[in-house]
Formats: C-alpha cells, structure tokens, sequence
C-alpha cells in the first residue's frame, strides 16, 4: 500500500518534470516553425540570394536587400565585443582572484544590477548622455556605430562577467596552489594556470554576450540612426538587423511585412551558427 | 523640500545658461540634422510626395530621402529628437507639433503653418483627404454615413486622428435615423484616407448597429474609379480630383485635411524655408544650415 502510493508520486513527478521539459522544447519548436512557416511565402515570391547579397533596402519599391544590415549587425556587435569582453573578463578575473571580500561585496551587486536594467533605459541613456556628448565632442548626428558599440558593451558587461567569474572560481583549488608549490607568484598562478583553465567558461560567457550584442533591439533603434545603407564610419548611423524588423513592423503590409520576418529568420540562422560555432571550438579545444 | 528647490534652481539656472549659449552662437556651418520617418509610415509618404522628395521613374515611385538622415519610427519619436538637437530638422503631422511646445514650425514659403492656413489653401504641405462619389448620393446609408462625417460628432473623429477638420461652430450635430438603417456599405480607395475611414464607420455602427460597413483601401485612383463604376459606393481619395475625372461625373468632398509641419529646434534662428529647400534638405542637396542662411 504504502509503496504503491509512493510510485504514485514517483510517476506524477516523472510526468511533471517531462512536461517542463516539453515546454521549453515545445517553444523553441513553435519559434521556428512560426519563423521559416511565415517566410516561406516571401521566399517563394522574392530570391533569398537577392535579398540577403542587395544592398539597396526600398520596401516600398519592392527592393529588399539586408546586406547593409547584416553588415551593420556583426559592425555594432564587433565594437561591442571589442570593448566589451576585455572589461568584462579582467573584471572578473580581478573580482575572483584579486579584490578584498569588501570589495566584492561591493561590485557583486553592481553587476547584477547591471543586469537588471531594462534595455530601454540603456536607450534613454545613450540617447540622453552618450549622443549629445558624441555629437558635440567628435562631430556628426551623434547617432551611430560608436554610441550603439560603446552603450552594448556596457550591456554585455554583466553576462561576461558572472559566467567569466563563476568559470574561475569553479577552477580547483589545487591548480592554484600546485603553481603557488612550484615557486609562482600570486599573478602568475592565476593568469598561466587558473585562468587557462578557466578558458572554455570564459570564451562561453563572451558568447553569451555577443549573442546579447547581437540581438538587442530597443536600446539600439534609440541610438544607431537607423540608416538602411552600408555601414561608414564610427561616427556613422548603423541598421541593425533587429531594428530593421521592429522599426517597420507597425506599418508593413504585404510583402513588406512577410520581408521583416523573413529579416528575423536570417537573424536567427546567423545567431545558431554563431553559437554552433564556438560550441565546436570549445568542444575541440577540451579535446585536446 | 529645501533641497528640492535648490535642486529646481540649479536646474533651471543651468538649463537657461545652456539654451543663451547656444543662442549667442548657432554655428550655421554645422551638418544639418535630417530626421525622417519609417519606411512604410503615412505621414513619409505624404510628405515626400507634396515636397518632392519622391519622384516618379517610369512610373514607379522612388522615394529620395537623404539615406544619412536619422530614421526613427513614430511622430513623438521625431519631436524628441528635434527638441534634443539644436541642428536637427523633421517633419510630423501638424496637430501633434501644434500640442508641443518644445518644437517649432517652419514658415514655408513665408506661410505660417496653422489650421487656418491649411483650410485656406495657402500652406503647400497639406493634401485633402476626400470622399468621392458619382455625381449625387442615393443609396440611403451613403447619405446618412456622409451626414455623419460631416457633423459635429464625425468631425470630431477626424480630428483626433490628426488631421484638420472642415467643420466650425455652426456645424450641426448628428442624429441617427429612428427608423434604424440596415445593410451593407462598400467605401474604397486611398489607403492614407482609410485609417481613418475605418475610425469613422467604427463610430457611425456603435450608432447604427444594423449597419455594416466595409473599408477597402486599393489607392485613390482606384477609388475614383471604383466610385464612378460603381463598386464603391463611396470613393476615398488623397489627392484632388483630375479634370478628366470631374468630366466623368466624380465629385469630391472634402472631409479633413493631412497637414504636416516641418519642425525645427526653437533655437534655431531660421523661420522661413521654400519648398525647394524642404525638398533639398530631406534629399541631401543641401546640407548645412549655412547653405539655407544665405
């Protein structure tokens, strides 16, 4: 009786804790159906090599070409990594390794606030603070690659950081102290043998982070200028590919409206291969 | 309390000291700011079309906007911007710059942008919105629809979309019939007119509930057409009517007019603009204020 009772159990939360799982495997399916189902009709309608290779973006026209945005995208999340994953990782090399426990106790929730801010308040601030300082400082609209780079590198700070720092402290102990035992300094323990070690955390944390970078939408339409053209210079506006979409989304109709998803399904290949990507270099790396 | 008015003093104090400097000097050299609407927004599409900023290629329209403006999505989106950058300039319907304060309206072509001078055919950047019928209405519902738009009540409606309404103060009030009204009625053309078309026969059914009335926008063309041939009832039309149009029997009616203010940072010092410098600016032909100030 009493056993009978308990397999009850077992099995209600065997089926409860499948049907989590379901869910977030159902969503993920439901996205990518929903995605390639609604675009297949522009597709069929407008060449996909055409519309990723054009450069000229005239919805209204019927010219459809998100080079320029491709471009832009990678442009913007590139400045962002760039400036970025050093920050992020010397940060958390130094929150792990280096700093007093005041200290820490201190930036650890910094960070984390960090992470809390909604996206559209890093827009508020980019446009508020970093525009008007970019355009009366280095000259232009203020609006462009440098603003956009700059404000998601502050972005992808947090996420760097905390799967950077839990990387390191998750190195053992004895790889310190083996390094310290053959004579090391402090710094040298940690940066020849700890932090190598730490390597395939680190490089997935700035994964996470580009791919942040790369899907952030509604701080950057506040501060990139949105020119669908080439990317310029620095000071230049930028078109991402998720501005694209959520810029005309309110008014596309038609052809234009199935060429914004069919936009948000060449994003979502480009962040799948970008991921796909580091997780094979990692796994090589550890094999070896 | 103390600190907060200290607080408000030392804000205001820095906020005048900042807006005389950048009236002492603004550097007319400097990059005009171009700041244009979305791809697909209505309110671009009219206004490249009254100024010129979009021409026609062998009869495809090609859209000219300076590709180095700033594009942002939403009237209140362009106000900001402007109102945050002393070289900025962008355009947005009048009745939304007319509530803001902390932008300003160009004179264009020495006319000052106002309601008054949109309903007297003197400011260049307005387009009536008409309904165009075929020589006289007689289908019932049309009537009564048309009485609605141009009462009180409809007008009402137009102007909380944004456009300028044509109605004043001796405008009569709407009564829907007692007898009650029931069918189906067919209104197409314009897609700029049919938002707020839809706007319209969304109210008019909440008063006549055995009514049922379909919004189909194919264009004004088509809906000149449609309305002379009968497969609209109502026409809908953004545009004038074409002479050859008026000789086949159209009739236009105006119900509102779009009107669309070109606006500037109050501190700008430049009040008047052409049409041709409108069109030049929002091209990239002219670039630098200096290039207007002389």
């Amino acid at each position: 009786m009493h056993s009978q009772h308990r397999n009850l159990t077992e099995r209600i939360m065997r089926g409860l804790f499948l049907a989590s799982a379901c869910v977030c495997v159902l969503a993920v399916l439901t996205i990518c159906a929903f995605l390639f189902v609604s675009s297949a009709p522009f597709f069929a309608q407008y060449n996909a090599w055409d519309f990723i290779t054009g450069q000229v973006w005239a919805p209204l026209q019927g010219i459809f070409g998100i080079l320029p945005m491709i471009v832009g995208s990678f442009y913007v999340t590139f400045i962002a990594v760039l400036l970025g994953a050093p920050i992020g990782v010397l940060t958390a090399i130094l929150m792990a390794r280096f700093a007093s426990k005041p200290v820490v106790r201190f930036m650890k929730p910094c960070v984390s606030l960090l992470a809390g801010i909604p996206s559209v308040v890093y827009g508020f601030f980019g446009v508020m603070l970093l525009v008007p300082l970019v355009r009366v400082n280095l000259g232009g609209t203020g609006k462009s690659v440098l603003v956009a780079g700059v404000l998601l590198a502050i972005m992808i700070l947090p996420t760097i950081i905390q799967t950077a720092e839990a990387a390191i402290n998750a190195v053992p102990q004895s790889y310190y102290e083996g390094s310290l035992a053959l004579g090391a300094t402090h710094e040298s323990s940690v940066f020849r043998a700890v932090v190598p070690a730490a390597r395939p955390g680190i490089i997935s944390g700035i994964v996470l982070g580009l791919g942040r970078a790369i899907g952030e939408t509604m701080a950057i339409i506040m501060v990139a200028g949105n020119n669908p053209r080439m990317p310029g210079g620095l000071l230049k506006g930028v078109r991402t590919l998720t501005v694209n979409v959520l810029m005309e989304m309110g008014y596309a109709a038609d052809l234009h409206r199935e060429s914004l998803i069919a936009t948000g399904v060449v994003l979502f290949v480009i962040v799948m291969a970008v991921n796909y990507l580091f997780s094979f270099i990692n796994r090589r790396r550890v094999a070896q | 309390m103390k600190i907060r008015k200290i607080l408000a003093l030392f804000l205001a104090l820095s906020l005048s000291a900042f807006g005389f400097a950048a009236l002492a000097e603004y550097d007319f050299s400097k990059t005009i700011a171009v700041v244009s609407r979305e791809e697909g927004s209505g309110t671009r599409s009219a206004f490249t079309e009254l100024t010129g900023v979009m021409t026609k290629v062998d009869g495809k329209e090609v859209d000219n906007t300076y590709l180095e403006a700033d594009f942002v999505s939403g009237t209140s989106l362009v106000m900001t911007t402007v109102e945050s950058n002393e070289y900025a300039i962008g355009y947005a319907s009048l009745s939304s710059v007319l509530l803001n304060d902390a932008v300003t309206a160009f004179k264009i072509d020495g006319v000052e942008a106002t309601p008054e001078n949109i309903l007297n055919n003197t400011y260049p950047i307005a387009r009536p919105f008409n309904v165009v019928i075929n020589g006289e209405i007689t289908d019932e519902i049309a009537k009564d629809f048309m009485a609605y738009i141009m009462s009180r009540e409809g007008q009402a409606v137009v102007a909380a979309d944004g456009l300028v309404p044509v109605s004043n103060d001796e405008t009569p009030s709407y009564t829907a019939p007692a007898a009650g009204l029931s069918g189906t009625l067919v209104v197409g053309g314009s897609t700029s007119v049919a938002p707020v078309m839809e706007l319209l026969a969304e109210a008019y059914i909440a008063l006549n509930p055995g009514v049922t009335i379909d919004v189909q926008a194919t264009g004004s063309s088509a809906g000149v057409t449609g309305a002379l041939d009968g497969t609209y009832t109502l026409g809908m039309a953004s545009r004038g009517l074409k002479s050859s149009e008026k000789e086949n029997g159209a009739v236009a009616v105006v119900i509102g007019i779009d009107g669309i203010a070109v606006i500037k940072n109050p501190v700008n010092p430049i009040e008047n603009l052409t049409m041709d410098q409108v069109r030049m600016i929002f091209t990239g032909e002219i670039t630098t204020w200096a290039d207007v100030n002389k």
